[in-house]
């Protein structure tokens, strides 16, 4: 779930054309037509990042009039299915897996469930990646890699790929560094308690 | 006798922060403040060579005295040379001594090696414009001849083969023929690195691409997270272009001296004894602290705000030992932080609360531009100020940090509000005070009480058991 307070404002005086917005915005909302960029305000989430990386800083974000929220149900959905779809991509469903929005790992696996087949589809309908747009690629491309999805790369540099977890570590490496603080194995202990901690939801029904 | 307060740095303007001039008053100046230097509670403390009555002077002669016995060898006349620099050098001590060692490195490099194709990188943590404004603020731009820019995470990547998978980096960072890793040993964030391989995070983290830090975040697990780095520095890649690293050598007290390297796993095991041994007791007195209010006074975003070269976010921690790598999940870190539930209860039972003498926090003046609604949600805050206020409700990383803090529209209705609700009149301010720590005449009563007995545990107790655990010879 996010709110959406925040819109950005092409000038067009100050717009070299140059892409850079399209190219870095999670949504995939920008597209550069007559060498202006030009923004698609209906899936714009508000995360400022086309702001931050404009060369000539041609895009100012202003408050919206009126705020709106993004959210997938999860109540349409089969918690077990939910579940299962977590603990496949290593995590537990009522997880935090983006900071800024407080998204948990089950309104993301609701979404795939329901159809989302990308990141950026992801970002459209639960506003995840839409704060700090850096740390919570890995667990969105995590939960579908689980799903069986291997979603397309957009034309720019949104994302590049899925990245090694400590699961898949070789023993061979973990011994080389083992003995330089860490705690490889432990940590996988760790991370598998969560993930396997009681869900709360499906104990209830 | 009680020393005066030690003046805190000044606002810096900044579109992260308020303007300036909305800072009206500071923590520091209320009369019931005192502070402690460092040297005074250990007497171990290192010299320093900064703040020095010379000025940077001791830097620059520090920082070329270091780089001329390193090998420069490798960089030919028309070779092109990439000094890397990270944001968070520019937060210590008013950021002049890291500006003046990334000048002397781009002074002696074009002197020794005949080539004048050196471009500063200036990578960055969460506000991706934040090395831009040091940037133009320390002239670094003149000083790399127009060769100098920020670097951010979502720029373009370039593919980087490690012993464990593919990692990425910012395509910007490596495309030189060499590359110069000029960082800081400020402990600054334990909870994510806990001090192992420090001097080798920025790749990982400022050097590297979305991908690579939110496998730091997400895949590696609370102690592993730094391997992440370890594994791109160990890339035929990364290797390939590595010339040398130079560090701006740092305590509690300030700038200890310059280090340069060829090998940084020799700076790396140097940095972690004395990480440890600088930063081991200072952290482990301030969490003997019982009850305080903290207050936030400096320019960087909540969690990095500091005291004593502490950042908050290790206080808030600080009822754990947060050097201890037996320890999996500390108070706080984002792993941690991620293992909440909805109802807003631990996930697993052995998840600490946050530092719990903390009993209120007075937000007086710091920056957004980092995910901080966990603080406000867990440790009652008071915001000063509705320009503040709006400030993180328009900060997309922070939409939720004023759901739970409350607003004052001054620091003086704020404290009030702050000694009557937490009933304590112990005061920590995490103003970046150079030299020691700003603190309530009570709790710097206490500190002092506390310190010999906290330097014993830590010689014979605790610093043998860290060393141990990093596979580090204290010699
Ligand atoms: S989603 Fe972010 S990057 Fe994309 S247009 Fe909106 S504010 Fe800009
Ligand atoms: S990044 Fe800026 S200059 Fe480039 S196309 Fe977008 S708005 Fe225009």
């Amino acid at each position: 779930m996010k709110v959406i307070s925040l819109k950005p404002v092409v000038d067009q005086a100050k717009c070299i054309g140059c892409g850079i917005c399209a190219k870095v915005c999670p949504a995939v909302a920008i597209t550069v037509t007559a060498k202006k960029a030009v923004i698609a305000e209906e899936h714009c989430r508000g995360c400022g990042g086309c702001n931050q990386r404009c060369p000539v800083e041609a895009i100012a974000m202003v408050r919206m009039e009126k705020p709106y929220q993004v959210a997938v149900a999860i109540d349409d959905v089969d918690y077990q299915a939910i579940t299962r779809l977590c603990v496949a991509a290593k995590l537990h469903p009522e997880q935090i897996i983006c900071y800024c929005t407080t998204t948990r790992a089950e309104e993301v696996a609701a979404a795939i469930l329901k159809g989302a087949r990308s990141p950026e589809e992801l970002s459209r309908q639960t506003g995840i990646r839409m704060g700090c747009k850096v740390e919570c690629i890995q667990p969105v491309l995590r939960l579908l890699q689980a799903a069986g999805i291997t979603p397309e790369r957009p034309p720019g540099y949104q994302w590049y790929g899925l990245t090694p977890t400590v699961w898949d570590i070789p023993e061979a490496v973990k011994a080389k560094y083992n003995s330089r603080g860490f705690y490889f194995d432990e940590d996988i202990k760790l991370l598998e308690q969560v993930v396997h901690a009681s869900v709360k939801k499906e104990e209830g029904k | 006798m009680r020393r005066k307060p030690i003046t805190p740095m000044d606002p810096r303007a900044s579109q992260y922060g308020i303007a300036p001039e909305r800072v009206t008053k500071r923590m520091a100046a209320y009369p019931e403040m005192t502070s402690l230097l460092i040297k005074d509670l250990f007497a171990d403390t290192p010299a320093v060579i900064y703040p020095h009555e010379e000025g940077l002077t001791t830097v620059r002669k520090a920082a070329e005295a270091a780089l001329s016995r390193v090998d420069m060898s490798m960089i030919k006349p028309r070779d092109s040379v990439n000094v890397l620099a990270s944001h968070h050098g520019f937060t210590l001590l008013g950021g002049e001594p890291y500006a003046e060692l990334l000048r002397v490195v781009r002074d002696v490099i074009a002197e020794r090696t005949g080539t004048d194709n050196i471009r500063l990188r200036a990578g960055v943590g969460l506000r991706f414009r934040e090395t831009e404004e040091y940037i133009k603020r320390y002239r670094l731009d003149e000083h790399f001849k127009g060769k100098a820019r920020g670097v951010a995470p979502i720029d373009e990547g370039v593919a980087i083969q490690t012993e464990i998978g593919t990692l990425y980096g910012i395509k910007a960072v490596y495309d030189a023929d060499w590359i110069v890793h000029v960082h800081n040993s400020d402990v600054r964030e334990v909870h994510f690195h806990r001090q192992v391989d420090r001097a080798v995070k920025p790749f990982g983290m400022s050097y590297a691409r979305i991908e690579t830090r939110s496998t730091y975040h997400w895949n590696m697990g609370p102690r592993g997270a730094n391997f992440t780095a370890r594994s791109i520095f160990e890339s035929e890649f990364v290797k390939s272009k590595f010339a040398f690293a130079a560090f701006l050598n740092m305590s509690p007290s300030g700038v200890v001296g310059v280090t340069a390297e060829n090998d940084l796993y020799v700076l790396n095991d140097q940095l972690t004894v004395e990480g440890l041994t600088y930063y081991g007791k200072i952290m482990t007195l301030l969490g003997e602290i019982d009850e305080c209010i903290v207050g936030l006074d400096f320019p960087c975003p909540v969690p990095y705000v500091f005291a004593a070269g502490v950042i908050y976010a290790n206080f808030v921690g600080a009822n754990d030992d947060l050097f201890d790598l037996d320890k999996g999940l500390p108070p706080y870190t984002w792993y941690t932080e991620a293992f909440y539930d909805k109802s807003g209860k631990p996930l697993i039972d052995s998840i600490m609360p946050v530092n719990p003498a903390i009993k209120m926090v007075v937000h007086n003046y710091a920056w957004g531009g980092y995910p901080s609604a966990f603080f406000s949600e867990h440790i009652p805050t008071i915001v000063v100020g509705q320009q503040q206020a709006e400030l993180f409700n328009q900060d997309p990383q922070n939409l939720s940090y004023m759901q739970y803090a409350v607003v004052a529209n001054g620091l003086d209705e704020a404290m009030h509000f702050a000694y009557h609700a937490a009933k304590t009149d112990k005061v920590i301010i995490f103003d970046g005070a150079m030299g020691g720590i700003n603190v309530s005449h009570s709790l710097a009563d206490m500190l002092q009480a506390k310190a010999p007995a906290v330097a014993k545990r830590v010689d014979r107790e605790l610093m043998p058991k860290w060393l141990k655990q990093r596979g580090v010879s204290p010699t």
